[in-house]
């Protein structure tokens, strides 16, 4: 989580300035805003404003929790970052510094006149106050609200229509309802019913709302200044640390004896796979929240990489190596970002599977002793 | 060396693990599907979907060595 955290914090340039490139603005554009050295994580990473670069940057609400120095607690909230500091009660914190030293009066004065305040995203509180937590809004908030409403307009207009009879009992009318029809059926028929059995109606709006919300925010990060909501360790973590809840809260009394006193396992075993059982618990929603997370943020790696290439070589070589450079980048560019659309969508799938196959676990109820256990074992579909 | 050197080159050293291992899983994965679908091409679907999803699983598990090496990178330089 820590190293999250410095990754976000490590917001230096904006790597935007790339986008037009792949927009066909004008290529001179970039050289001017950002001349080289595009930095990879600053676009992927969290910030606390909206890039939209050739037209302008949008900051995002800062809300902090502040402890006085007489040990009192209160709520401090502004429009911007620009807001903060214009109240004077707050500065900016370098993270160019090792020690992240703060900003001298000067020093902030310049980064506000150059509109750079809000790409150092450490504020630290001038007089004596201490930022307790930083509630600010971020732009992987912003687009999470996004997509939620997005769900909820899906959801609510579907289940609208098949209140109303279509759908439920005529044929679905329209291109839209057959295409989330399908969806939802698939998720239906190949991942709830077969991993669950027949307690999947519990689990089915969970996994559907899962599942579309992972899709749509994976899908939304590859539009032009979208930002993949998904590609933050603290969304898929909240993500993950749902399903872990939904699974602990449904295990029933086989799913918990077969962790604190798994059957049939000899007694001198059990000291060994009681803790590993324990830890399984956990390493299961940490891996499902680091692999979507991961393969968000890679993808976004990759490409910002690719593209860099163009100013690595014509930094190193020269102009004619650089624009010849983007016969190579750019159609490398294309394959990845098709990939990244195939990953999208296999990893919401990947979620949602795997989310259901822990419930299939926790629900799971083996009644005709422990003697079923290899058996039901045995079916478990993939990890 | 610096300590920032190490870093590094411990972030190469990363991604070559996380990639090697990547490499031979999904070329074994590919391998064995192909015979699957060659031996029995009406389960070929099947094959490809599981296969897909397969290949899903050992990606993540490269790029949590990518994500290492990045943090090795950024948290460190």
């Amino acid at each position: 989580m820590k190293s999250n955290a410095q990754l976000g914090l490590s917001v230096r340039r904006t790597v935007l300035a790339l986008l037009p490139l792949l927009l066909c603005f004008s290529s001179s554009y970039a050289y001017t805003e950002d001349p080289g050295d595009p930095d990879a994580i600053g676009h992927s990473a969290d910030g606390v404003y909206l890039d939209f670069q050739p037209l302008g940057k949008i900051e995002l609400p800062r809300i902090f929790l502040v402890r006085s120095a007489d040990g009192g607690y209160r709520v401090d909230a502004f429009l911007s970052t620009h807001g903060a500091l214009a109240s004077g009660r707050y500065t900016l914190k370098s993270d160019f510094a090792p020690e992240a030293a703060l900003l001298s009066a000067a020093q902030v004065d310049t980064v506000v006149k150059e509109h750079t305040h809000f790409k150092y995203p450490v504020v630290a509180a001038a007089s004596g106050e201490i930022i307790f937590i930083d509630f600010s809004m971020t732009r992987q908030m912003v687009f999470v609200l996004l997509c939620g409403v997005i769900l909820l307009v899906i959801g609510l207009s579907l289940a609208a229509r098949y209140r109303k009879g279509i759908g439920a009992d005529t044929a679905p009318q329209g291109a839209w309802q057959n295409m989330m029809e399908a969806l939802i059926i698939f998720i239906r028929d190949e991942v709830a019913k077969p991993t669950i059995g027949e307690k999947y109606r519990k689990y089915l709006p969970y996994l559907l709302s899962v599942f579309i919300f992972i899709l749509l925010g994976n899908l939304i990060g590859l539009l032009p200044w979208g930002v993949t909501a998904t590609s933050g360790i603290a969304v898929t973590g909240a993500l993950a640390l749902i399903t872990f809840s939904i699974t602990q809260l449904s295990g029933s009394r086989d799913y918990w004896m077969h962790i604190f006193n798994p059957p049939g396992v000899p007694g001198f075993v059990k000291p060994i796979i009681v803790p590993v059982e324990i830890l399984g618990l956990f390493t299961k929603p940490i891996t499902l929240a680091v692999r979507l997370f991961a393969n968000m943020l890679s993808g976004h790696l990759v490409i910002v990489s690719l593209l860099g290439l163009i100013f690595i070589f014509t930094a190193k070589i020269g102009t004619v190596a650089g624009w010849g450079s983007i016969l190579v980048a750019v159609p490398m560019t294309i394959f990845i970002y098709m990939l990244k659309i195939l990953v999208s969508i296999i990893q919401a799938y990947i979620f949602t599977m795997l989310s259901s196959l822990y419930f299939g676990l926790a629900v799971e109820e083996h009644g005709h002793g422990a003697h079923d256990h290899e058996h039901a074992v045995a079916q478990l579909p993939l990890p | 060396m610096e300590p920032v050197a190490y870093a590094y080159i411990a972030a190469g050293i990363a991604v070559l693990g996380a990639a090697l291992g990547a490499g031979v899983g999904i070329g074994r994965l590919a391998a064995s599907a192909l015979e699957g679908m060659a031996r029995q091409p009406e389960a070929g679907g099947d094959i490809r979907n599981t296969m897909i999803v397969a290949a899903a699983f050992i990606e993540g598990v490269a790029l949590f060595g990518e994500i290492i090496a990045i943090i090795l990178i950024f948290a460190t330089g």
